[in-house]
């Protein structure tokens, strides 16, 4: 059974249409990637998940049905915007919020006491949470996510403000929730961390799914797309080609839908100032995935 | 335990245990104990405690006779005549004193000498009460007192079915110090709910609390724990009273007659909880309008004038309890708590205005809890954004 089944969901305000046409569905055990430029309609999507909003059209399932509050709890949230109770202490806060999830408080104090521990943030659970730095803060709100052993974990930019060890602790972290069973679905934009976690993603642009599926199958779709090129000469400014990166003398060029690679080799071939040593095509990373599609789109 | 009492203990642990409300809630009553205590002292020290003379030309005054009364609070002193009482009032010995003439009481004509300023109505009374003392000395002891005592009146209002005595004295006074009591608390805690709003707001928890709760338990749970906080302090300053009293019936004899006013208590407590339902409502809606603090406490402060608008009108109030004016204020929402309490002081207030008014409240109370948790729950994601009017409109008109 899926954890989430969202279904041409629609949301506007007013005159804008955050949200137009978006539908996926999420299984048990799953890192679910929920991708998209800004503005695109990723953070409506979640709050309309989370009933936050009611949608103006579509159906969403969430355990099976519509959202209560006893399911409710079964949910654990790290919204894009972040927020805690700056003049309170942090324990306190955490504990609060473990027991409004349904947590008895002794229950809630000794698990707060591990997660504590583990994020290393067991000096600092009697300081208010202003104090704190904002990674300090970034790692409490991830505990209140956690908390309360939640079945389903939607976070929102969770590696936000993490310094490479703390980054490397809190994907530990996730993939442990995943080995678990938990569902997961996660929105960010640094796109390394998706590939990294993520088996399956939708991109949303302009309120629409544009892109859904496995991550493998999508960068192999995608291969055609992108070529990997060393040589000498310019090779900046290539018809059909959508971005262009330089690093240690290899040029990686993501090319636009509809671009044959022979097209693009045969007209570096025929600049007689052009070198080329090396040309293949290369599988794609999400990002020049993700800007290929958006930006594609953007430019039609 | 249920989410909505979970919230209300949160609330009023946090609200209480800030230093702000600590100092609020025991600076009032020690101000408040520190300002009486000076004007007694003041009062006290600057009263003129010399001897009162008097000549008596009928040679029917008895001093003993005033010596012997048990509530006897000033010195009279007998003079020969009226070159020796005018040398002691020149002198400073007297404050002033009274010239009986040997046709006495037939007129009843005395004469009264003093410099700079005559004494206060209670030497006079004083003075009074011996002249009587005298002439009647020769009734019995127990119908003396009464003659001068006076006839106990019992007035009896047949529209409320309330007495007033000269008993009741205290339940007169008491609304009036319990008006100013219940207004303190009301805006604190009217101040408290914008803050604890604009503090869901300016923390951004509400994304987090909404997937926990719902706004109605978030809502609820907090105005709940505010009216707690609200009533701590009721407590707090009305045992402050209460010991106030108790400490000072020894000394004033309207006190050692005083009875609790049960049916005043029980209306203002009718009144409270829906007065503060309403200022709970109001002040939640206008902190998910405005974007941060300082703009909710600016907009609020002119909305907590329609709640004490009775206490700038007092003086029309308390000239006629039964204005067109007061009877206005005691059925507009925001102005009927204080204006029940003053009236209820003063007189009474018809039964069908005080059964009208508390309808009215209660309704108003309710819608405007309802128009906050609507607002509220929009208002709440609008992050350091003003919700604007259209969109507040919105959100009351969809499901």
């Amino acid at each position: 059974m899926h954890t989430i089944i969202v279904s041409h969901l629609a949301k506007g305000f007013g005159a804008v249409q955050a949200v137009a046409d978006v539908s996926f569905t999420v299984s048990p055990g799953e890192v679910f990637g929920l991708l998209g430029p800004n503005g695109a309609g990723k953070t409506t999507t979640l709050r309309l998940m989370m009933d936050i909003f009611k949608p103006d059209a579509g159906e969403i399932a969430i355990f099976g049905g519509d959202l209560t509050l006893d399911k409710k709890r079964r949910i654990g949230y790290l919204p894009e915007e972040r927020g805690l109770y700056k003049e309170e202490k942090l324990e306190t806060t955490l504990l609060y919020l473990a027991q409004l999830k349904g947590v008895d408080e002794k229950t809630a104090r000794q698990r707060l006491g591990e997660w504590l521990e583990r994020l290393d943030l067991a000096e600092q659970r009697q300081q208010k949470i202003q104090t704190l730095s904002k990674g300090m803060q970034q790692k409490a709100q991830i505990i209140a996510t956690l908390l309360h052993d939640p079945d389903l974990i939607i976070i929102d930019e969770p590696f936000s403000g993490l310094d490479p060890v703390n980054t490397r602790l809190v994907k530990q972290i996730f993939e442990e929730q995943r080995a678990a069973g938990k569902t997961i679905i996660m929105s960010t934009h640094q796109m390394h961390q998706v590939e990294a976690l993520c088996n399956r993603i939708v991109l949303i642009n302009r309120g629409r799914s544009v892109l859904y599926g496995l991550v493998n199958e999508i960068k192999r779709n995608f291969a055609g797309n992108a070529i990997v090129l060393e040589g000498q000469g310019d090779f900046s400014q290539v018809p059909g080609v959508l971005d262009v990166r330089h690093h240690n003398g290899t040029w990686e060029m993501g090319l636009q839908v509809g671009t044959d690679p022979q097209a693009v080799l045969q007209q570096l071939l025929a600049q007689p100032t052009n070198r080329i040593t090396r040309f293949e095509l290369a599988e794609p990373s999400l990002d020049d995935i993700f800007v290929q599609v958006v930006g594609g789109r953007s430019n039609q | 335990m249920n989410n909505f009492w979970l919230v209300a203990k949160h609330e009023y642990r946090r609200m209480v245990l800030r230093r702000a409300f600590v100092l609020t809630t025991l600076l009032i009553p020690l101000g408040m104990a520190a300002v009486i205590g000076l004007a007694i002292l003041v009062g006290e020290s600057t009263a003129d405690k010399r001897p009162l003379g008097y000549v008596d030309h009928t040679h029917q005054l008895d001093p003993t006779l005033w010596q012997n009364q048990p509530d006897a609070t000033v010195e009279l002193r007998p003079f020969p005549d009226e070159a020796t009482a005018q040398a002691a009032l020149e002198n400073g010995d007297i404050q002033a004193f009274f010239v009986l003439p040997a046709t006495y009481p037939n007129p009843r004509q005395t004469d009264l000498y003093f410099m700079e300023e005559p004494p206060n109505g209670d030497i006079w009374g004083a003075f009074d009460d011996f002249v009587r003392l005298n002439y009647t000395r020769q009734l019995d002891p127990a119908l003396r007192q009464q003659l001068l005592d006076g006839p106990a009146v019992i007035v009896n209002d047949l529209d409320s079915g309330r007495t007033f005595s000269s008993a009741s004295i205290i339940n007169i006074i008491l609304p009036f110090f319990a008006t100013f009591i219940f207004f303190i608390a009301t805006m604190s805690a009217s101040g408290y709910m914008i803050q604890v709003v604009a503090d869901e707001k300016e923390n951004r928890t509400m994304e987090i609390m909404l997937t926990s709760l719902s706004p109605f338990q978030l809502i609820g749970g907090k105005t709940i724990g505010l009216l707690g906080v609200a009533l701590t302090q009721l407590g707090i300053y009305g045992l402050t009273v209460v010991v106030g009293l108790l400490a000072a019936q020894p000394f004033v004899p309207m006190l050692q007659t005083a009875v609790i006013p049960w049916a005043y208590l029980l209306i203002m407590a009718l009144f409270f909880l829906p007065a503060f339902a309403l200022i709970a409502g109001i002040m939640v809606a206008i902190g998910s309008i405005v974007p941060n603090l300082q703009q909710g406490q600016q907009v609020a402060g002119l909305l907590n004038f329609l709640f004490i608008l009775p206490i700038f009108l007092l003086a029309i109030i308390i000239e006629n309890p039964n204005a067109p004016l007061a009877v206005a204020f005691t059925l507009f929402p925001t102005t009927a708590f204080l204006t029940v309490s003053l009236r209820w002081g003063l007189g009474s207030v018809p039964l069908w205005q005080l059964g009208a008014s508390w309808v009215i409240l209660v309704i108003t109370a309710v819608f405007a809890v309802w128009v906050a948790s609507r607002i509220f729950r929009i208002g709440m994601l609008q992050y350091g954004q003003p919700l604007s009017w259209k969109t507040a409109v919105a959100a009351l008109r969809s499901s």
